[in-house]
C-alpha cells in the first residue's frame, strides 16, 4: 500500500512538470499566434489603405436613361458624333458601367468624408469641354434666400463636366467627386484642391502633383503684400504659373495635417461644419480664418500660429465672432 | 487455417477501391463558389466583382509619373481584395482584349507576387488552373498587353514633321520626328474575375456567414 503510494506520488511529480512545460508551450503558441494575427491586421490595414478599392453598388441603375441612386449621366452632342459612341447600343452599354463605377466611388467617399451631397450629381460627358480635352470641371450652383429671417445657402445642382479622354483616369474621377462633395461647404479654393489631390493620390493613386518635402522656406511663395500666394488662387480655370506650385503647395499643407492629426481629421472637421451649419449662412465663400477656426476645433489646438508662420493672413476667431460676422452681413443685404 | 489467395478477387477488391479513391476525389475536388463574390470583397472597378457579364470595367494604372513617356512603361492593373486570407486554385478572367499579362497574389510578406503568367491569348474567358495554391488576400492582374495596344499606337505615334521658325518669320520644313498624342497602350476591358478554391464543410459554412 506504502509502496503504491510512493508510486502515485512519484508519477505525480514526474505529471505537474509536464503540465507545466505543455501550458507554456501552449501558451506560447497563443501569444505567437495572436501575435501573426496582429501583424496580419496591420498588412492588411496597410493594403486597404495603399489603394482606393471599391464595392459592388447596392444602388438601381437604370442605363436607359442614364440615372441611378445618386447620379444622371448624359453624352453632349461633340461625343455623340464620336465613332466610339455614335450607337445608342454603345452610349447605354458605357453608361451602365460609368454609372455603376460612379456609384461604388459615391460609396466610398461617404465612408471617406462621413458625409454626402444630398443632391443628384450630373455628368456630362463630352469629347472637349470649352474648347478643351485636358481638364473636368466641377460646379456646384447655389441659390440663396431668407429662412427665418436670416440669409441662407441652398445647393441647386452639383453639375461634373469631363471631356472623355479625362474621364477615363479614374484618378481624375476621384478628384472631381471630391470637390462635388466638399464644396456643398463652400470651402476656400486652395483647401478644395488640396484636398481633392490628397485624395486623389493617397487613396486612388492616380495623382499628378508631388508633395513638396516642407512648407517653408524655397517652398513657400508670397505675394507683395507677403501673403501666400494660395490665398489669392482662383480655381483650376485660373491661367497661372503658379497653378502647378499652388497644386503642390495645397497637396502638401492638407496632406501634413492629416498626417499630424490622424486620418480622421477631415471627417472631424467637416462633423463639426456640418453640426453647425454656418457655412450655410456666410456670403461667398468660407475664409481660411473660419476654416482655420474648425481646423483648430478639430486637432484639439490653436492652428492660427501654424497658418501664420505660413504666411497666411488668418486671426483666431471665436464663435460669437464668425456670428457678429453672418449678421453684419445679412444686415447690409437688407439695407 | 491458413487463408486462401484468390488472384481475380484480390483484382476486383483492387480495382473497386481504385474506383472509389477516384470518386473521393472527384467528389471532394468540387470546385468552391466564387471567392470573388463574398460580402466585403472591394476590386478596383466594382464591374470586376457583379456577377453580370454585361457590365464591363476597366484595368487602371495606378502609378503615374506625370510624364506620358515615363507612363508608356507603366503597366495598368486590375486589383481584387478579399476581406480575408482563401486558398485560390483557379482564377476565371473575363476580358475581350486581354492578351499577355501577369496575376501577382498578396503575400503574408505584405507583397505581390506572381503566381502566373500568360504570353499570348485568344479566348474570351481565360480558365487558370494554379500548379500551387495561392493562399492570398489579394489578386491583382497586370496587363502587358492587349488586342487593341497596336492600334492605338498607330493613333497616338504619329511621324510629323519638325518645322522650324526662320529669324525673318518664315517657316523652314524640319526633319521627321515621331510626336506622342496619347497613350500606346489600352486599358484592359474585364467583366469579372472570378476566384475559386476547393468546396469543404469549412468554406461553406464561412461564406455562408
Amino acid at each position: 500500500m506504502k509502496h503504491k503510494n510512493r508510486l502515485h506520488l512519484t508519477t505525480l511529480w514526474r505529471v505537474i512538470p509536464a503540465l507545466l512545460i505543455a501550458g507554456i508551450v501552449f501558451n506560447g503558441c497563443t501569444a505567437l499566434k495572436e501575435a501573426q494575427q496582429r501583424r496580419e491586421k496591420r498588412i492588411l490595414e496597410e493594403r486597404n489603405a495603399s489603394t482606393l478599392m471599391l464595392k459592388r453598388p447596392n444602388a438601381t441603375i437604370d442605363a436607359q436613361s442614364g440615372k441611378s441612386d445618386h447620379y444622371t449621366l448624359k453624352f453632349a452632342e461633340d461625343l455623340q458624333g464620336h465613332p466610339d459612341f455614335d450607337e445608342a447600343a454603345e452610349r447605354e452599354e458605357f453608361t451602365h458601367n460609368a454609372l455603376i463605377y460612379m456609384e461604388s466611388l459615391y460609396e466610398a467617399m461617404h465612408e471617406l468624408f462621413g458625409f454626402q451631397p444630398k443632391h443628384k450629381i450630373h455628368v456630362t460627358l463630352h469629347d472637349a469641354y470649352r474648347g478643351n480635352r485636358l481638364a473636368a470641371f466641377t460646379s456646384t450652383e447655389y441659390r440663396s434666400g431668407m429662412s427665418d429671417g436670416r440669409y441662407v445657402k441652398f445647393i441647386k445642382s452639383i453639375h461634373m463636366d469631363f471631356p472623355m479622354q479625362m474621364y477615363e483616369k479614374h484618378g481624375v474621377r476621384v478628384h472631381e467627386l471630391t470637390h462635388a462633395f466638399t464644396n456643398i461647404y463652400y470651402i476656400p479654393v486652395w483647401f478644395s484642391e488640396g484636398i481633392a489631390v490628397l485624395i486623389q493620390t493617397e487613396y486612388a493613386q492616380g495623382g499628378l502633383h508631388p508633395k513638396f518635402d516642407g512648407l517653408q522656406g524655397a517652398f513657400l511663395r508670397v505675394d507683395l503684400d507677403g501673403v501666400n500666394q494660395l490665398e489669392s488662387w482662383g480655381g483650376h480655370t485660373e491661367n497661372s504659373p503658379l497653378t502647378q506650385w499652388r497644386y503642390r503647395y495645397a497637396y502638401t499643407l492638407v496632406s501634413e495635417l492629416r498626417k499630424k492629426y490622424g486620418h480622421d481629421f477631415y471627417i472631424r472637421v467637416f462633423e463639426l461644419m456640418e453640426a453647425d451649419g454656418l457655412h450655410q449662412r456666410l456670403a461667398g465663400n468660407m475664409k481660411t480664418s473660419f476654416l482655420v477656426y474648425y481646423f483648430s476645433q478639430a486637432a484639439g489646438e490653436d492652428l492660427v500660429p501654424f497658418f501664420r508662420k505660413l504666411h497666411f493672413r488668418v486671426r483666431k476667431l471665436t464663435k460669437e465672432d464668425i456670428l457678429k460676422q453672418i449678421e453684419m452681413d445679412s444686415q447690409n443685404r437688407r439695407q | 487455417m491458413r487463408a486462401k489467395f484468390s488472384v481475380p478477387r484480390i483484382c476486383t477488391s483492387f480495382l473497386l477501391g481504385l474506383m472509389c479513391l477516384c470518386y473521393g476525389c472527384v467528389i471532394g475536388q468540387k470546385w468552391s463558389q466564387n471567392y470573388a463574390l463574398l460580402p466585403g470583397v472591394t476590386a478596383s472597378d466594382p464591374a470586376f466583382i457583379d456577377n453580370k457579364l454585361e457590365t464591363i470595367g476597366q484595368s487602371q494604372r495606378k502609378k503615374s509619373s506625370g510624364s506620358a513617356i515615363t507612363d508608356l512603361e507603366i503597366p495598368s492593373e486590375a486589383i481584387i481584395h478579399l476581406p480575408g486570407k482563401k486558398s485560390i486554385y483557379r482564377i476565371e478572367i473575363h476580358s475581350t482584349n486581354l492578351e499577355e499579362f501577369e496575376v501577382q497574389a498578396f503575400n503574408s510578406r505584405g507583397e505581390w507576387e506572381k503566381i502566373y503568367d500568360q504570353r499570348t491569348n485568344k479566348d474570351r474567358v481565360i480558365d487558370i488552373r494554379l500548379s500551387k495554391v495561392a493562399t492570398t488576400s489579394g489578386i491583382k492582374v497586370v496587363v502587358r498587353r492587349t488586342t487593341e495596344d497596336a492600334g492605338l499606337r498607330r493613333k497616338n505615334i504619329q511621324l510629323d514633321r519638325e518645322n522650324v521658325e526662320t529669324s525673318d518669320g518664315r517657316r523652314r520644313r524640319g526633319r521627321y520626328v515621331y510626336h506622342l498624342k496619347g497613350p500606346t497602350t489600352a486599358l484592359a476591358k474585364i467583366a469579372e474575375i472570378k476566384l475559386y478554391g476547393y468546396a469543404t464543410a469549412v468554406s461553406d459554412q464561412s461564406s455562408a456567414e
